[in-house]
């Protein structure tokens, strides 16, 4: 970035971005510094991607025209906390509107490679057309500034993520970070969740597949059909050094209090992400069997207190974080010590690809969500089709659909996992929304616009329908009723309207959303930051500003791209067949849904005008 | 007055899972969590009786008190 103004809400065109255009067709590159057309692209992240986004008029993801975009946020690679995410954004495969028309999406991850991509000097690539051949991109500094090599990646294919970024590791060295697709991916015409891994300090250390994904809306299966199979970020590492400001608000960040729940037990933190099984479970609102909690306590068998006498749990970090959300299982030895590697638990892989598919021995769960990560899958996504097709085959016995796989059966689950990523099982690849037509049974699908549902039940979140890419990273009202208990229609509205959707503005800036989860990036915190690390001069209010115009940008698009108001809805089981067991007030009636669908829209109709570009 | 007070995920260790104590008449839920050294940070949900309540409510004898963890989300 280049800053010729410390005021960048009113003079954006002072800052400029170093973009870079490769069309993959025929390798040729553009290098360019483009100025900035408001706060939203000087943030980065989906506030400049989808912006460039809503200048194309594109009707199928797969289509030369389709470009993937892969950025950083102003704070990438800064001394931050949590400065470390990469987003890859696109026309997505697999979140569709009924007309059949891609939606806009992104989909972000941390690990090293978003810092390593920053520090060679680039801060946007987009990726035209498609190559002819598989290759890799190799993104290097140098003393002319940033380059961008396309190489020949024959030697990558049918590798998963982990075994793609061992093999450019063996070439790169300890300099590079990556990102890659797995074998999902690289069967995008059959699996449409395809997820891209980012590789972590301690993945490379350890050689252990200790990766995180930007893992919704297809990103993976995008760039497979680009035949792009791998990024290499390689640069000396630039962080600068810590001033006294950036100090106060990393010790803040640790010590403050906003972060304090998901950092490790030991700690004296909440310890991740995990223990929202503990908590739901209170209300009976655990996802179980394709989000039908059933009032008993299955799901506790996933608890950590339970898991911890089995295995041995690693506490750990992207490099240089101090919140440390990351849980680690490992094999636990006989003698007590930690053993290899299994997987990550974090909420909502473990509870979609455990729980929810009735798996609740957490060896079989951790193998899952191991199968997942390495061939390269949104867990998510992947979880929740496969739950859909169980509750199929338990309400059509006799006649059960591909394996006929049912609750809980370990050995047939995970033969439609390798199945799926192989690209031989395009009904579960290409996600719960199209498999659902296909039977004509879609009121259990648990998707929202396409795109399926996080481990909170829609019973708690009517706000899913307003998320703009997947529902709890895009709006975060996943706590408004079973957290704070508001079950009233001013607080849904409001929350959707005003608060909540503030969550995104992690997704332009740089962060994770567990820098300060609940206050959102308009901080002082913030402001603090990019004073000290860039002597810009922001509001909170600008910042504010900003962040809601992206969101409605996102929105905008969906309706250009053929959503209908109808379609800002949950899963119709909700109110079809409304679940005793959740205790918690009812608020997805459909009296409820259609008095905030109609609320919401008057607030946010209004204010759509204008910011996409004329067709 | 007696309480019943359960406790959820992290705050059980160390502590316990439910158990019935007795507190002075009017105390409120921030007395109990004070006592018990639940820190403010993880205290995410306070309910009474099984409805949300505030850390500032005055608790009555016969109350169940239940004190859960924040969720995040992720
Ligand atoms: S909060 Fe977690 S995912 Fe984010 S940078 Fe820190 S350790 Fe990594």
């Amino acid at each position: 970035m280049k800053y010729f103004s410390s005021d960048p809400a009113a003079e954006p065109a002072s800052v400029l971005y170093s973009r870079c255009t490769v069309d993959l067709k025929n390798g040729e590159m553009r290098f360019e510094d483009v100025p900035c057309r408001n706060l939203e692209d000087v943030l980065g992240g989906f506030g400049r991607s989808f912006q460039i986004l809503a200048e194309r008029n594109i009707s199928h993801a797969y289509c030369e025209e389709n470009p993937l975009i892969v950025n950083t946020g102003l704070l990438t690679g800064s001394s931050a906390m949590t400065g470390m995410r990469t987003y890859f954004s696109g026309y997505s495969p697999i979140k569709a509107s009924k007309k059949g028309l891609p939606a806009a999406m992104w989909s972000t991850g941390s690990g090293n490679f978003g810092a390593k991509f920053k520090w060679t000097g680039l801060d946007e690539l987009i990726f035209e057309g498609r190559s002819p051949k598989p290759v890799y991109a190799l993104i290097r500094e140098s003393a002319e500034g940033p380059l961008v090599e396309l190489k020949p990646a024959d030697h990558l294919l049918g590798l998963t993520t982990h075994e793609k970024m061992m093999v450019l590791q063996k070439e790169y060295g300890s300099d590079a970070h990556f990102a890659a697709i797995g074998q999902a991916g690289e069967q995008w015409q059959n699996v449409y969740m395809g997820a891209v891994a980012l590789s972590t300090d301690n993945q490379l250390k350890s050689g252990e597949d200790k990766m995180r994904f930007a893992g919704r809306g297809g990103m993976g299966s995008l760039m497979g059909y680009k035949n792009l199979l791998a990024l290499v970020a390689r640069s000396s590492d630039k962080l600068k050094p810590l001033t006294p400001e950036v100090r106060n608000v990393n010790i803040n960040v640790v010590k403050g209090g906003g972060s304090t729940r998901l950092q490790p037990i030991s700690r004296g933190g909440g310890g991740g992400t995990w223990a929202a099984y503990d908590v739901l479970q209170v209300f009976n609102a655990v996802p179980v069997n394709n989000f039908r909690p059933q009032g008993n306590d299955l799901p506790e068998k996933l608890f950590r207190e339970r898991v911890e006498k089995q295995f041995d749990i690693k506490s750990q970090a992207c490099f240089r974080c101090g919140i440390t959300c990351h849980n680690n299982i490992h094999e636990k030895k006989e003698d007590g010590k930690s053993g290899r590697f299994l997987a990550k638990f974090d909420y909502e892989p473990l509870n979609l690809l455990g729980t929810n598919i009735g798996i609740h021995d957490a060896g079989q769960a951790a193998r899952l969500i191991h199968l997942s990560d390495n061939y390269g899958m949104d867990s998510i996504s992947l979880g929740v089709t496969i739950s859909y097709l169980l509750s199929y085959n338990e309400r059509h016995p006799d006649k059960p659909l591909l394996n006929g796989a049912t609750f809980g059966d370990f050995e047939k689950i995970k033969e439609l996992i390798d199945q799926t990523a192989l690209g031989t099982l395009p009904e579960i690849g290409r996600g719960s929304k199209l498999l659902s037509e296909s039977t004509g049974e879609t009121s259990y699908a648990y998707h929202v616009k396409g795109l399926e549902l996080p481990a909170y039940q829609p019973e708690t979140n009517p706000g899913y329908a307003w998320a703009i890419a997947g529902g709890h990273m895009s709006m975060a009202t996943y706590g408004l009723l079973t957290r704070e208990g508001k079950s009233d229609m001013e607080s849904w509205v409001r929350g959707i309207t005003v608060d909540k959707l503030q969550i995104v503005g992690f997704d332009m800036i740089g962060l994770c959303k567990f820098f300060d989860i609940t206050k959102g990036i308009c901080t002082q915190m913030v402001v603090d930051c990019l004073k000290s690390e860039f002597n810009l001069d922001v509001t909170t209010e600008a910042l504010a500003a900003a962040v809601r115009r992206a969101f409605l940008r996102g929105l905008a698009l969906e309706l250009r791209q053929g959503y209908q108001k109808d379609e800002y809805t949950l899963p119709a089981e909700v109110w079809e067949r409304p679940n005793p067991n959740i205790k918690l007030p009812n608020i997805t009636t459909p009296d409820f849904i259609t008095e905030l669908q109609k609320r919401v829209w008057e607030i946010f109709e209004p204010e759509l005008e204008g910011l996409l570009p004329e067709a | 007055m007696t309480l019943t007070i359960q406790l959820v995920g992290v705050f059980r260790s160390g502590r316990f899972n439910d158990a019935v104590r007795e507190y002075p008449a009017a105390t409120r839920v921030r007395e109990v969590v004070d006592e018990l050294g639940i820190p403010g940070p993880l205290l995410g949900i306070v309910l009474i009786n099984g409805i949300h309540a505030g850390i500032e409510d005055i608790l009555n004898d016969g109350d169940t008190l239940c004190l859960l963890p924040f969720i995040d989300g992720g």
